[in-house]
């Protein structure tokens, strides 16, 4: 289960069918004892042990590859191609006169669906011509069992691509499954991703690099860049119209400045971050791979009307076959679920192209039960370090923690704790740190009323606190009643991080954040502790300029601009390009009671905070959000007031289950565009370190 | 922004004031006739309507109620432009929350739709025994600057709802007969010159 998830590829919309299967699902797709194939069935049995034996050599940790339905392909393919080999090589004479081959790859295939029958196997050639290199891949021929995969073969055949028309190649290497490779041209489309079945990323890149340049990106150590584009970039940049999705934020008079308008466009949206200070390359690249991501989209579209226009599917989505149990009956459910909410539809909708192009989307993997004591305690080795902590993050993200677990499981996905410490070393650690809270703690607690007196910025601070304590999740009985103890424990630890962190000091939303640490550590300097490390990340949301809020609603605006474009317009026709109503999802994290119950509340959040997938998970799940309730916001036209009260109402009709799943879905869907829709820095990764202090504050003052 | 049709009158109308003074409290007397002890503080900004009947006219409130705390001030402007109406609201037992009524008031005047009806409420009566502003002290300054003044409890209701009514009868005559394109003017803020010329 894990492994096939670890082979699902970031790039689907270039798998046309690849709806999520689960394990029992994929098995139908073994072949059958009725299989034309069955006769070399032998053969692959043997293949198999032989695969299993050097992949538990390669990778000690490698799951049995027996039970994977990728890995049952590949030994389907291996004899047929392994059988043509040969008759490629009399290909080799079709090279252009004066041509060198410098590589070639066999067992290099495309996937064009999820279906393990339906991959193609080919070879991998760069050719050198005079002081030019090309790409090509030609599928091996003879292998395809009907008439479509011929066309797909057509379809996907890479034809002495130079690598002048190469922007980049994006590495995978997965640390279970194959290798794979994603090029991308200049022109901004990409050929669908190129799996090494024999391993060898490393070699072809290498090849590459003798002959051309080949720069690996400052952005991303897994994408490396053809030829150093620095001048052409720059042209490019200068040319780029921004979509200015912040304007009636940057408009405000504290903000207000004459020459504003004269600024670059680029660094506009940061105008009031410290990024601002320096020109950030990687980000401009960020910002050229999402211009081009329409193209791509398209290029997938248009491929896919194209495979689909004249086969026996053209009837989708309609058709039969997702009744047949090839759907999960959650990926059903989903897909239905735009219409769940009763709308009455006033205008036509533009429909969703994520939800029609349900061919592109993975669905999210089924939610599991939460992570439980027992299991927990098979993460950890003898002296209590997390042997694997992707694979407990991962474990979280897919289920939660029961709640018992949490206290323990919280200090380490936060970072009070790392994932290498002994229980020992955790026991120390938490003794230094409880001095080290009432250290700081002492500095307010020693603050005399008379010296109260003289030190107005304490007493409007202590101010703010006292009123925000007694009105945080008083509901619940762990806050409820006249003179609650962990009222005062919570307005302790909050004064004491204004201490702490007092450039920062204390703003609304904070008390909300800190109340269900408090409610599962039960620990006044544990609590702390976890709550410095929460604002470590968060913390840029509460700054006066705005600026981790005004990062965030701007990717949130890009990614809806990738993932629904119709919803764009919808929001970019009536005004709400600055997705203001979506504030209080992100500055506190989905908590109020309104969108998620308390439980749920501190289930979103240990699944966001493992960070697995995407630091930024929790834009995908405003997104999925979103497109939930896409047909009532454009059927019933809702303007900016009217759709900050609708979500501002939004009760429990929100499932969390489904609508992580859905983030999920979209997350995997949107891939690397997507996160190229996030600038650098933006909450809740950590803060871009600079010089200056972290967090640069003006005095609060009116006007 | 308000507009007339058939005696029917949509305004837009902002809540500002301290943190604590008691906004959200107000609102949801207002319109939902409810009040809880502790309110939770509002995050970014929260959005109401509620129609009043006033003589022969019906007029719908479209009610911001935003974040108190000065840290969100920058956001303020987003809501205020356009606004036809505005309460500003402070606690009678704070001081402090005085002098920031004061500042809002003020930057209202300069930024704000010049025909706009500001009321001041001084919240929290209820709590006479720790007053700590006067109601003479308050009123002479509405006076002083043009705002009709009544002090309010969310939590005993007094004065609430009558503070909209009072906004809702000079509405009607404060926008046509004084500005007589100020409808359109505040119809689209978008349009409007002098409130993006303010606020930009």
């Amino acid at each position: 289960m894990l492994l096939s998830l670890s082979k699902l590829s970031k790039y689907h919309y270039f798998h046309f069918d690849n709806i999520y299967f689960d394990r029992k699902e994929i098995r139908i797709s073994f072949p059958s004892p009725s299989s034309p194939r069955n006769q070399t069935r032998s053969s692959h049995l043997s293949l198999a042990l032989n695969r299993k034996y050097s992949a538990t050599m390669l990778e000690p940790d490698a799951h049995d590859l027996s039970d994977d339905a990728d890995y049952a392909a590949s030994i389907q393919q291996g004899p047929a191609s392994m059988t043509r080999n040969d008759s490629l090589g009399r290909n080799s004479h079709n090279d252009p006169e004066g041509a060198e081959v410098v590589y070639t790859k066999d067992n290099v295939a495309i996937h064009p669906t999820q279906a393990a029958s339906e991959r193609i196997s080919g070879r991998l050639k760069l050719i050198k011509h005079g002081n030019a290199l090309s790409m090509t891949w030609l599928p091996y021929k003879g292998q395809s069992s009907n008439a479509r995969s011929e066309k797909d073969k057509n379809l996907y055949t890479i034809r002495a691509v130079p690598f002048s028309d190469i922007r980049s190649i994006r590495r995978h290497t997965p640390t279970l499954g194959w290798q794979y490779i994603i090029v991308v041209m200049s022109s901004g489309l990409a050929f669908p991703p190129l799996y090494f079945y024999n391993g060898g990323v490393r070699e072809f890149l290498a090849t590459i690099k003798q002959h051309v340049v080949l720069v690996r990106s400052a952005d991303d150590a897994n994408v490396f860049l053809v030829n150093d584009f620095e001048n052409p970039l720059q042209k490019t940049l200068s040319s780029l119209e921004l979509p200015r999705a912040l304007t009636p934020m940057c408009e405000s008079p504290t903000s207000a400045d004459p020459d504003k308008g004269e600024l670059d466009k680029s660094s506009n949206i940061f105008q009031n971050g410290r990024r601002q200070k320096h020109h950030d390359p990687a980000r401009d690249i960020s910002m050229q791979v999402l211009e081009k991501f329409s193209l791509v989209t398209r290029f997938a579209r248009e491929t896919t009307s194209q495979l689909f226009g004249d086969s026996q599917y053209d009837s989708y989505p309609s058709n039969d076959r997702w009744k047949d149990g090839a759907l999960s009956p959650a990926s059903k459910r989903i897909i239905s679920s735009d219409d769940s909410p009763q709308v009455r539809n006033e205008v036509p909708v533009a429909a969703d192209p994520v939800e029609i192009d349900k061919l592109s989307l993975v669905w999210g993997k089924p939610r599991q039960a939460p992570l439980g004591q027992e299991e927990w305690a098979t993460f950890l080795d003898a002296e209590g370090r997390v042997m694997d902590s992707n694979s407990l993050k991962k474990r979280i993200f897919y289920g939660g923690i029961e709640h018992d677990l949490r206290k323990e499981v919280w200090r380490f996905l936060l970072g009070y704790h790392t994932y290498e410490s002994t229980f020992s070393e955790r026991e120390y650690l938490i003794t230094v740190k409880q001095s080290a809270y009432e250290t700081i703690k002492k500095q307010w607690q020693s603050i005399s009323p008379e010296q109260a007196k003289r030190f107005t910025k304490f007493r409007e601070r202590k101010g703010l606190i006292d009123k925000d304590v007694v009105r945080t999740d008083r509901s619940l009985e762990f806050y409820d009643g006249d003179d609650n103890p962990n009222v005062f424990l919570m307005r302790d630890i909050l004064l004491t991080y204004s201490f702490y962190n007092f450039d920062l000091g204390y703003c609304q939303g904070m008390s909300d954040l800190l109340s269900p640490i408090l409610y599962v550590m039960r620990d006044e300097s544990e609590s702390f502790w976890c709550f410095v490390h929460l604002m470590e990340r968060l913390g840029p949301n509460f700054n006066r300029d705005q600026s981790g809020m005004h990062s965030q609603l701007f990717a949130l605006s890009k990614l809806v601009e990738v993932l629904d474009s119709p919803l764009h317009n919808y929001f970019k026709q009536n005004d709400c390009l600055n997705y203001f109503f979506c504030f209080r999802w992100l500055l506190i994290q989905f908590k109020r009671q309104v969108e998620f119950e308390y439980d749920k509340t501190m289930c979103i959040w240990e699944v966001l905070w493992t960070h697995h997938l995407s630091e930024h998970l929790q834009l995908y799940v405003c997104v999925a959000i979103l497109k939930r309730y896409r047909k009532k916001i454009i059927g019933e036209q809702m303007d900016f007031d009217t759709l900050l009260k609708f979500i501002n109402e939004l009760s429990s009709n929100i499932d969390l289950d489904s609508t992580l799943r859905e983030a999920e879905a979209l997350c995997i869907c949107a891939g690397e565009n997507g996160a190229a829709c996030i600038p650098p820095g933006t909450p809740p990764s950590l803060p871009i370190e600079d010089d200056s202090s972290a967090y640069p504050q003006l005095d609060d003052e009116i006007l | 922004m308000s507009d007339t049709a058939h005696n029917h009158l949509n305004a837009k109308l902002v809540l500002l004031g301290d943190m604590g003074t008691g906004k959200s409290s107000l609102v949801i007397r207002f319109v939902k006739g409810q009040f809880l002890e502790f309110q939770e503080s509002t995050i970014g900004a929260a959005f109401f309507s509620q129609t009043v009947s006033v003589n022969s006219a019906t007029v719908k409130f479209e009610i911001w109620d935003t974040a108190g705390q000065e840290r969100y001030h920058s956001l303020a402007p987003m809501y205020y432009r356009g606004a036809a109406a505005a309460i500003i609201v402070y606690d009678i037992t704070s001081s402090d929350s005085f002098a920031k009524a004061k500042k809002w008031v003020q930057e209202l005047q300069k930024q704000g739709n010049p025909n706009m009806v500001m009321a001041l409420a001084g919240n929290k009566c209820d709590l006479e025994d720790k007053r700590n502003v006067t109601a003479e002290e308050a009123h002479a300054y509405a006076d002083e600057n043009g705002l009709f003044f009544l002090e309010t409890s969310a939590k005993t209701a007094v004065n609430v709802n009558d503070t909209f009514y009072e906004i809702a009868k000079k509405l009607p005559r404060a926008q046509p007969t004084q500005n007589p394109a100020g409808m359109l003017l505040v119809d689209r803020p978008a349009d409007g010159s002098r409130a993006a010329s303010c606020c930009g």
